[in-house]
Order: C-alpha cells, then structure tokens, then sequence
C-alpha cells in the first residue's frame, strides 16, 4: 500500500492480461473508474522519473515471446514482455542481434523501449529509437493501434513506432514490436587502453567505454580487420566483448551531453560518484550514495544543451530536484499528443517532464 | 488588406509571386499532378516564417512547404489553392566538426552539406539520387533514403534536433546534440511528416567520418532474379554492405544510352554493391559478395579501378530517371517495399501485372532494404495508356502489401497514395495518426489533405472535404 494523492491508503491490485482483449478490458476500466495503472516489464525501472501512487501494477508477462523471426530478413517481431536477455540469446543462435542493452538484467524489451535505454553500441549503431520498425500498442482508453511495418524502411504515414520510445507509456500499453536487427560479425574484442583519445586510431569502433578509471575499445568485424585495430590500439586485448555492468547506487544518474564533452562530463562528476560513459555518444550512466553535487553538474549539463536526469532515486525523492530537471520546449504539445492516446491518464501518470 | 498584400508587408515585394506563370510552376512537383497555389513565398529567415503562418492563419488560407520541388508523392503539391512557402533561401550551413554535426537551413541542397563537409573528413549519409537539386528540408519532411542508407539507416537516423515553426508561428527548437532529450520525441515525429505539422526552418544532423576504404562492385547477371537473390543471400549471410542496388536490362540500357558509364547492357540485370570501412574489412567483405554472386550465376565480377570509375557507376544508377525522361514523354514509378527475403517473388510478380497491362517497366531499387522502384514508362497524353499505368501501379502496391511489404519506403505518401492508407491500415490506427497531426496542427493550416485520406478522424465527418481534383494527374 501506498500512500494516495487525496491522502488515504491505496488498495492494490495486481493483474497480468494474458493477451490484447484482456488488456483492452484493463485499461477500459481503469479509464473510466480513473485508477493510475503502472506498467510493469522486468521491474528494473520502476524508480525512474518519479513514478506516481498507483492502483493497478500491470504485468506483462501475458505478452512474451518470440512472434515472428525471419533471420533472412533481419527483422525480428516479439512481445513487450519478453526479457531482452532471453531474445538477445535467441538472436544470438543466428548470430544476430536487435542491439539492445548489453547488460539487462530482467529488463523486457517493453520496459527498455518505453524509458528510452539504449545499448552501449549507440556511437556506433544508434540508439533503441532506430531498432523500431513497427510497434502494437493499447491506448489508454482501450483502441488498439499500430503504427510502421515490418519492413527496414518505412515512411507510411507519421512514425508512431520511434515516438514511444522514451515515451513511458503515455501514449498506451505496447504490445509488441518489429525490430531491426544486425549481425554478429565473426570476430570481436575487447582492448583495454590508456585513455579515451586513443580510441581515435580506430576510425569507427563499436563502442568506447570508460568505467571505473579503465577505457575499454569494442571491436568487431572480420578477423583481420580487427586484430590489426587491436594492434594500432596497441593495449591489452581480450577476445570477445566484455560489457560493463551499469554502476549501482542509491541514487542513479544519467547525464546526457553533447558528444565532444563526454571527457570533461567525467572530469566533473562528483568524485565519490562511480560511472560508465560512452564516448561518441555524450551518455554518461553514474550513480552515487547521495545526491551532493547534482545541482551544480545538472546546472553545467543544462548549459550545455543536456540534462542530468534521476533514474533511480530512495523514495522520498531528491530534495525538490525534478528528475528530469528544466522542461523540454514544446510541452504543451506534447500534452495534446497523449490527451489523445491516454485521455484519462491513467498510464504512468506523471512520469514526463513537466509532470505530463 | 489582401493575402499577398500582407505577405508583400513582411517580405517585401520581390519575395510574394503572384504571376499565373509563376503560380504554375511552384503548383507541380515530380509527380504528374498539378495543382493551384494562391502565390508563392521565399522567407529568408525563420522570424520570416513565423510572420507568414500567422498572415495565412489570420486569412485562413493553408500553407505548402516546398523545397526543390523533387518529391515524387505529390507532397507539394497545392491541391486548392494556399500559399507556397518556398525555402530556396534559407541555406546556411554551420559546421561542428568535434561534435560531428551540423545545423542546416531547411533550404540547403543534399549535397551541398556533403561538399562542405567533405574537407573536414565528414558526410552527411542520406543521398537519394536527387541529391544535386533536394532539399535537406524535404529530406527531413519525407525521411528520404538513398542507395547508402542501408547500412547507416534513412535521414531520421541523422536527424538531432529541428528548428520548426508551428501553428500559431511559434517557433520551437527541438532535441540538439546530447542524446535522449528528455519528453516526447517531437523532433522524430516531425521527420517523416511530410510538411503537415509546420515548417523545418533548420536542422541538427548528424555528419558521419567518410570511411578509411571503398570497394565498389559491379556484377552482371542472365537473370533479375539471380540478381535479388545474390542481395538476399549477402544479407541472409550477415553482411550488411553500404549499398545494394539492382538495375534490370532496360534500365541499364537507358542509362548506358544517354551516360555511356560503362554498364553492360547484355545481360538481364546488373547489381551495384559497394563496402566501406577498415582496409582489410572491405577486402574480405568484397570477396564475400563477388562469391556470393558467383555462386548465383555472376557472368562478370567488376571492381572499379579508382575513384573515378566509381564516380561513373554511381552516376550511371543516380542518373536512372532522367535517362527515362529521354526516352519516354513520362514516367511514373511506385516506391514500395517487401521483406527483403520476398525480394524475387515480388520482382516476379511485378513484371508479370506489367505483362498483363503491356506496359514497359524499368526496374532500378534499393534492393538491399527490399525497397522497389518500378518505373512505367507512357505517353501521358493518352487517356487509356494512364488509366493502365494507374491501375498496374495500384496492382504492384497491393501485391507487395500481400507479402507483408509497406505503401512507401522513402518517397513518401503525400497526395498520391493517401486513399492507399486504407490498404494497409485500419481506421482505429489511420484515427491515432490523425490525433498526431491535430495536436500540432488544429485547424490543418499546414499541408492540407496529404498523407492522410479523409475522414481518417474518426469524429471529422462534418469537415470540408479535400478530394483530389478530377484530371489532378496530367
Ligand atoms: C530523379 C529523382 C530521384 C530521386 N531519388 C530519390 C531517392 O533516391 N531517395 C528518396 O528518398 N527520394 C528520392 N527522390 C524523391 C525526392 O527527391 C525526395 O523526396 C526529396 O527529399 C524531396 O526534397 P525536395 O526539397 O525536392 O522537397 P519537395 O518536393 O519540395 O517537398 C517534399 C515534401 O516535403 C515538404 N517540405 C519540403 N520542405 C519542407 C520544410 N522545410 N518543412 C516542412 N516540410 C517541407 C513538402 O511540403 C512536401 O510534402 C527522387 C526524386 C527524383 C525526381
């Protein structure tokens, strides 16, 4: 039980609809009674921008698995509920992969897709936004859309599919979606070298990670190709990729910077903060025992055209931070856009910006 | 005062056209329709864009953003009446070579950036074949591809933020160069929506190092469909190269006729493949496609000798339409796509309802993201002949959506296959759409009637309806 926005306690229920029609009941019902529903996938992101009370815990573990794979087309069409881990596996078998978080603990690819996670990949293959090819989702008030197609290119109308990543739900409950995938080239390895400029005698690494004072280099493609990237690096290789977990804390932390500062992002990390930034792509993941020091850091990250967002934090919040810090441009749109999937608002209320 | 009174006020004189003539030209685009603009604007800046939205709302009259006028789907077209608002002259390029972006005035040329860009090492991916008149405005309106977007993904890809211009002449600057913006995602939602939601003024995009070596193939086949299936095996075998693209015989016969690029002309299809990356990358890679197509019956495997050679290639597949337009009075071509590994079924399935009408089709594609283009050459001046191209056009999307393929891969749906929406979505999901162009665009002051067929929301029964003007194709 927690505590309501009126005051009293909340009776909470927990339902996991085993398929579309179920979820549509749910959510019909839960517009028109108001109740707050909070969607549910592997649990892993629950803390992350202020999540409200709620009424219902929405399990979705009724839509998982593996729905429609053609590894010739390199497309792959799966259940929200599906545990990243398990397709990547899956994938894997084929030497595939939908390049989704390296390190996912029991995240669905639901749950990843909705707060907008992206792989360690990213400089290299972008972000989870471009995996979308086609998504299946419930609005808030029961109407059962799709948007995109399960073909690599697609501009049929406007592109609902990359709009719900990041989207927290608001716009409905994802069902499924078709992803782009990529493959696994024959050889990869991971280099351990002396800091992030080095990185830059390879002219398009996978990925370069600094973490926990180490710089790794990712690398794959032929073998020829890159043992004599390794060579140039000239570190210590590993074969294989050896991904960081993300750094844990009670407070985490994700600080989003214009690429080129992603050195001096670290620099000025609070230094009882641990981190693991991805140079190329200006996303620094963080996390600490206190919030010193966020202020001043969201308050350079800002004036760099970034922000410094609270993914996890102990409940009872951050001293009045909010978790997303100054509000995006154009929120008045966007709270025509979900007033038109969610009308009630009853989806992860309250978890944008601006308190949408 | 009158419309272009107003605008006159805001832009001066020189930048409102009102000339039947003029009127004429900026009221067509690629396509074959035509339609009628009240007159034409040339904002210099993005103030200048907000002045005209609010003049066209304050005399209810909608806008049409137009770029180069290159767009293939009827985008830009004004079906009746409205203002067009031309971006020719908003075309400043601003170059972050450390952060590897740039902001660009909606009005640059596609390949403009990449000229500028080039000398610091840096291009800019999307390059449709009419890279040397588009806009990067359009591209972003239409998410445009071209032929090196298989392996580096289609403009949205490269697309960090926007400045746009909304109803109302608010202006918005969206996303920007640090990742993951927190909030909706406006910025990607406005790419791909073909001008409906407001004016592009600039864009963020994404520059891409120019990689250390290329290898660019050509092989040359006695079948089309040895052709699609070398593509789909190279594919099915884990290799993605930079580009894929297939021309069939009469294709490269127009081009080698007007270009003379050096295509053979004797067989039945040629294949454009090309690998970039590390030195001993693109060996390997280029090796495994020559084998791949040998295996699949390659007559010839040719590697351009230089950059100079590669040049012409690509000239010659860039240059396919216009060789058409030599050789035919007009052309009209449909751009759809299938799963990549329905490639040959399709390309069969295709040339057969050509058969069936006795119509010429040329075919030239994106083969590697299963993304066709074929192209039906006519007289347009003959009734009976137009009437064929449409409905073998028609027949060509429905048997691609048949396969699990899509209505439009990169040009876009604009006026020409909105009324196809319904084929491929219900109404329920063509509502949802419409929800996403009311929130931004209310009272459709921007781009009336494109994309969407009427009556998509589901409660607008009573509103004006738009229909497409009879003889709106010639
Ligand atoms: C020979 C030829 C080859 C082509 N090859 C390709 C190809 O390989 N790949 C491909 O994808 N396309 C291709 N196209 C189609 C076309 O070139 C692209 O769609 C291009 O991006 C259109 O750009 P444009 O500047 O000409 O836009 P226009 O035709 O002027 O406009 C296209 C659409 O964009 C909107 N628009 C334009 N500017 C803005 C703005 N600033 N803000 C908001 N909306 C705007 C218009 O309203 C319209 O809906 C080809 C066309 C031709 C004629």
């Amino acid at each position: 039980m927690t505590e309501a926005a009126g005051g009293g306690p909340r009776l909470q229920q927990k339902v996991a609809p085993p398929d579309v029609n179920a979820l549509v009941s749910v959510l019909r019902e839960a517009s028109a009674s108001r109740s707050v529903v909070q969607v549910v996938g592997g649990g892993t992101r629950q803390g992350y921008g202020s999540p409200p009370p709620f009424d219902i815990a929405l399990h979705m573990t009724g839509f998982s698995g593996i729905e429609e794979w053609d590894p010739d087309d390199l497309t792959v069409t799966v259940g929200a509920g599906t545990p990243v881990a398990d397709l990547e596996a899956e994938l894997s078998g084929r030497s595939q992969t939908a390049v989704l978080p390296e390190v996912p603990g029991a995240s669905t690819v639901g749950g990843v897709i909705s707060a907008g996670v992206s792989s360690l990949r990213r400089a290299r293959l972008l972000g989870t936004r471009e995996r979308m090819l086609e998504v299946r989702l419930v609005t808030g008030d029961g109407r059962v859309v799709r948007g995109g197609g399960r073909v690599v290119k697609n501009v049929s109308g406007y592109d609902l599919p990359r709009l719900v990543v990041g989207a927290f739900g608001s716009l409905g409950v994802i069902t499924s979606m078709c992803l782009k995938l990529w493959p696994k080239p024959a050889a990869a390895a991971t280099v351990a070298i002396g800091d992030a400029e080095t990185a830059a005698r390879v002219r398009r690494p996978l990925a370069v990670l600094e973490h926990d004072g180490a710089t790794d280099v990712f690398l794959w493609g032929t073998p020829e190709e890159v043992f004599s990237s390794a060579a140039r690096l000239g570190g210590e290789m590993r074969e294989g990729l050896h991904w960081p977990a993300d750094p844990d804390g009670r407070y985490r932390w994700s600080l989003r910077l214009p690429p080129a500062s992603t050195s001096e992002g670290v620099s000025r990390l609070p230094a009882t903060w641990s981190h693991l930034a991805i140079h190329g792509a200006g996303e620094i993941r963080a996390a600490s025992d206190a919030p010193d020091g966020a202020e001043d850091l969201r308050g350079w990250a800002e004036g760099m055209g970034g922000s410094l967002v609270v993914v996890e934090a102990p409940r009872g919040g951050i001293n009045g931070m909010d978790p997303w810090g100054r509000p995006p441009p154009g929120l008045e749109i966007q709270g025509r856009l979900i007033a038109h999937f969610d009308p009630a608002r009853v989806i992860n209320p309250g978890r944008l910006p601006g308190g949408l | 005062m009158s419309l272009v009174q107003d605008l006159r006020a805001v832009l001066g004189d020189d930048r409102v056209l009102e000339e039947p003539v003029e009127l004429y030209l900026y009221s067509r685009d690629a396509s074959l329709m035509q339609g009628q603009a009240t007159c034409v604007a040339f904002p210099h800046t993005t103030a200048e864009v907000a002045a005209v939205v609010r003049v066209a709302e304050a005399h209810g009259v909608p806008i049409i953003p137009r770029g180069a006028g290159t767009g293939l789907a009827a985008g830009a077209i004004p079906i009746d009446g409205g203002i067009v608002l031309s971006t020719t002259s908003m075309n400043q390029i601003e170059l972050d070579v450390e952060n590897r972006t740039a902001w660009v005035g909606a009005g640059v040329i596609n390949l403009d950036l990449t000229k500028e860009a080039e000398p610091y090492g840096l291009s800019f991916a999307p390059d449709p074949s009419s890279q040397s008149a588009c806009t990067i405005g359009g591209n972003v309106a239409n998410n445009s591809g071209g032929a090196h977007c298989l392996a580096e993904g289609a403009t949205t890809s490269h697309v960090l933020g926007l400045e746009v211009v909304l109803a109302g002449g608010e202006v918005l600057v969206l996303g920007g160069q640090a990742p993951d913006m927190p909030g909706l995602d406006l910025k990607g939602l406005i790419v791909g929506s073909e001008g409906t939601l407001g004016v592009v003024t600039r864009a963020l995009v994404r520059l891409l190092p120019i990689e250390a070596d290329v290898r660019t193939l050509l092989l040359d086949f006695e079948e089309l469909s040895a052709a699609t299936r070398t593509v789909s095996d190279v594919i099915a075998a884990g290799l993605v190269p930079a580009a894929l693209e297939i021309m069939d015989q009469k294709m490269t016969t127009a081009v080698e006729n007007w270009l003379r690029a050096g295509l053979p002309c004797d067989c039945a299809a040629i294949l454009l493949a090309e690998v970039v990356g590390e030195p001993e990358a693109v060996e390997a890679e280029a090796a495994l496609v020559s084998r791949i197509g040998m295996q699949n019956g390659a007559r010839n495997v040719q590697v351009a000798r230089d950059e100079e050679e590669r040049a012409m290639l690509w000239k010659g597949r860039k240059s396919a339409f216009g060789a058409v337009a030599q050789v035919s009075p007009n052309y009209y071509l449909h751009d759809t796509v299938v799963p990549r590994s329905r490639l040959v079924e399709t390309m069969e399935e295709v040339q057969a309802i050509a058969d069936r009408h006795g119509l010429d089709v040329y075919n030239v594609f994106h083969a590697g993201d299963g993304n066709l283009h074929p192209l039906m050459a006519f007289d347009a001046s003959d009734p009976v002949m137009l009437e064929k191209v449409h409905r073998a056009g028609e027949e060509m999307v429905a048997a691609c959506l048949a396969r699990g393929g899509a209505l439009s891969g990169e040009h876009g749906i604009g006026l020409e296959k909105r009324d196809m929406m319904r084929d491929d979505f219900t109404d329920i999901d063509l509502d949802a759409q419409a929800r996403l162009k009311e929130a931004f665009d209310p009272s459709g002051l921007f781009n009336p009637a494109k994309v969407l067929p009427e009556g998509s929301r589901c409660f607008d029964f009573g509103g004006v309806r738009r229909e497409i003007p009879d003889g709106a194709w010639v």
